[in-house]
């Protein structure tokens, strides 16, 4: 098995907040390219590629998507005071954690990015009853060290802005950085299409880079419209263990990844991915998602007529903050799971799936 | 420009019965477009075609709403009080005092149950409309029966005030551009969709007919030019505002550079929108199929949801400059 890490770091060490995922799609497209047989991008941008399964024939091949979506959360300026940057969130960022956090602002007036660090106003200029604890994410913003008058020539309004946290190597075995979600998954999707190349597969796999996944699906929803796969799974994350969460809604770093249950998934594609994880043994925990999944799975399964799907999540802690931390033997499983489960497709397996 | 807005803003059109605006938008628009029609679900689909000889042509879809928020009755109690929900936005502070009028012509105003405090204001459950009915069996309406609310077009010079400016004056400002619209090398498709105030259901299916290459809607959008309102630097007379984000979606950044490119070549005054809340028909555009690169060109709106909602006219005149000339060149995205 290759070393994902050199990859995992590049990709966590560049922007592409949702909408705007161009710098981390350049990367994977470039990693992907040699792995798969056909690689485009769709009108919105998510990346698509295409490794052709063994089953001969032009007409109703069966597929497979596995979708890993690359955008990441970040924040918006929405107004300039004096040199100082306000901002809003794109996706759900946990502002409790934002202060002192280093950043890049695209500033787009002059086409340059600015480092920065979101700080903290004192209590004195805060509301009644909004300086103790953490601070809401319309009072904090981010000083770029610039006068107010530079400030006002580089950066507009609607400027992005994405955190700048490098990646931490850790003790155990652990990397910690921004946007683990769900560049954890890229690089395990990257660690599956690595490991079918020496495996022979019937299916046609269709490994997508969605985007927009933390705001709108948008990516999952448009691809899979577009591609029509027969199955498909999504790769996320899932809450990890860690101080104030150890119920059952959370899972241990490094033990496995999770296999969903639950409206969102198909009792099917569960059993066939339990049946090979106990065949390869590969720790897996089932995940209840009594609701949605919140992740690609629920707009791909609403896709057309209809399509079978299947949540896989990699246990990670401190969830959008801009120090995510995953165990990289989780990530190995994770790849290694998808491939196995890629290579035990028959080529009927589609009418297996049926209920009783 | 004015005449035609009076017009369009004091038809009654709720979502789902947007029959009278859209004869009204038809009767306009039908010697100006090469093509028109109407689809299952409603919306109006006005097509202009590219000039003979256009190479592969883009297919563009501008999405105007034509529906508004209203009340439609829940039941009618015994002493001929209307009880009535919301269609759409419809938030009870904005009612107090209202004038209301039901498609079949009944007028009526929206009374309240007494509150602890007069400054209370109580849930929709709690009002009901009074037409002057005085028992269910001599009540002019019944269960189901949909009201628009009343209020008369106010000119103030450059600041015009109506009911359902949202989104009349998209409408407004498609038509208008429809209308300078002399050729064009796209295949243009103005969309006057239905139903966008409960889940921009119009702009959602007539995206998936018409399966665009590109577009954008006009709507209007929140304002931060009045006292207390914070956080939003979106101005009325600053130019009409180019979205770049909504509660709903990221407007394509391509789109947004051919907007801003265009502005700033013509010098059109424009303003850059982070809109935190609400979203408009682009949304559903850029979901649709396998995806289409959208945005939105805004008409910033004081009071947006009440029946007094506020726009300036230039910021109107600027957006049809605007788009006439999106329009009429041609663009690689």
């Amino acid at each position: 098995m290759t070393d994902i890490l050199p990859f995992l770091k590049s990709i966590i060490s560049v922007a592409g907040l949702s909408g705007y995922e161009t710098p981390v799609a350049n990367l994977i497209e470039e990693k992907w390219t040699p792995l798969v047989d056909e690689i485009s991008r769709s009108r919105l941008g998510s990346i698509h590629g295409l490794k052709k399964g063994s089953v001969s024939g032009k007409a109703s091949r069966p597929s497979v998507l596995i979708a890993t979506h690359m955008d990441a959360i970040g924040l918006m300026v929405t107004r300039i005071v004096d040199g100082f940057i306000y901002v809003t969130n794109i996706g759900g960022v946990d502002a409790r954690v934002l202060p002192g956090t280093p950043v890049l602002v695209h500033a787009t007036k002059s086409a340059k990015e600015l480092y920065g660090v979101v700080a903290m106003p004192p209590a004195n200029l805060l509301p009644e009853g909004q300086s103790a604890g953490a601070i809401g994410l319309k009072y904090l913003m981010i000083d770029t060290g610039l006068t107010p008058r530079e400030v006002s020539k580089r950066v507009h309004i609607g400027d992005r802005v994405s955190f700048n946290t490098e990646p931490v190597e850790m003790s155990g075995g652990c990397i910690s950085g921004h946007t683990l979600d769900n560049r954890a998954s890229v690089a395990a999707l990257t660690i599956c299409l690595e490991e079918l190349q020496a495996k022979s597969h019937i299916w046609d796999v269709w490994a997508l880079a969605s985007i927009q996944e933390e705001v709108t699906f948008g990516g999952s929803y448009t691809s899979t419209y577009q591609l029509r796969p027969t199955i498909a799974i999504a790769l996320d994350m899932t809450f990890g263990n860690g101080t104030g969460s150890n119920d059952h809604t959370a899972f241990p770093i490094g033990k496995g990844v999770t296999l969903g249950i639950g409206p969102s998934v198909h009792p099917f594609l569960h059993k066939r991915f339990k049946e090979v994880a106990e065949r390869v043994e590969i720790p897996v925990k089932d995940e209840a998602l009594p609701d949605h999944s919140s992740t690609d799975a629920d707009a791909m399964q609403l896709t057309a007529e209809g399509i079978p799907t299947m949540v896989v999540s990699i246990p990670q802690r401190y969830m959008h903050t801009p120090v995510e931390l995953v165990a990289l033997k989780d990530i190995q499983r994770a790849g290694r799971l998808l491939a196995e489960f890629v290579a035990s497709l028959e080529a009927d397996f589609i009418n297996k799936i049926a209920w009783d | 420009m004015k005449q035609l807005l009076k017009t369009l803003t004091e038809t009654f059109s709720p979502s789902g019965y947007e029959d009278e605006i859209r004869k009204v938008i038809l009767n306009e628009v039908k010697s100006l477009a090469d093509e028109v029609r109407v689809d299952a679900l409603g919306n109006l689909i006005v097509r202009k075609k590219p000039i003979k000889g256009t190479k592969s042509p883009k297919k563009i879809m501008i999405a105007a709403h034509m529906d508004e928020i209203g009340l439609m009755v829940t039941h009618v109690d015994d002493n001929g009080f209307v009880r009535f929900t919301g269609i759409g936005g419809v938030y009870p502070r904005n009612l107090v005092g209202g004038h209301v009028r039901f498609a079949n012509g009944v007028s009526g105003v929206i009374g309240l149950e007494p509150t602890s405090s007069p400054s209370d204001v109580p849930a929709l459950n709690k009002m009901f409309v009074d037409v002057g009915a005085t028992s269910k069996k001599n009540c002019p309406v019944k269960t189901g029966d949909v009201a628009g609310f009343e209020r008369s077009f106010l000119d103030l010079g450059d600041r015009l005030v109506a009911k359902s400016m949202d989104d009349r004056i998209g409408c407004l400002v498609a038509i208008e551009a429809l209308r300078a619209l002399k050729s064009t090398p796209h295949d243009v498709y103005f969309v006057f969709t239905t139903q966008e105030e409960v889940g921009t259901h119009g702009a959602q299916t007539s995206a998936y007919g018409i399966d665009p290459d590109l577009g954008f809607s006009i709507d209007v959008t929140s304002w931060g030019d009045t006292p207390g309102q914070k956080d939003f630097e979106v101005a009325l007379g600053k130019g009409p505002a180019i979205k770049i984000r909504d509660g709903g979606m990221l407007s394509d950044p391509r789109i947004v550079d051919w907007m801003i490119r265009t502005a700033e070549k013509a010098k059109i005054p424009y303003q850059r929108e982070v809109l935190l809340g609400g979203t408009t028909d682009a949304r559903a555009m850029q979901l649709v199929r396998g995806g289409v690169p959208v945005g939105c060109v805004s008409i910033p709106c004081r009071y947006v949801h009440t029946p007094a909602e506020m726009v300036d006219f230039n910021d109107v005149k600027n957006a049809v400059k605007l788009i006439g000339l999106m329009l009429k060149n041609s663009v690689s995205i």
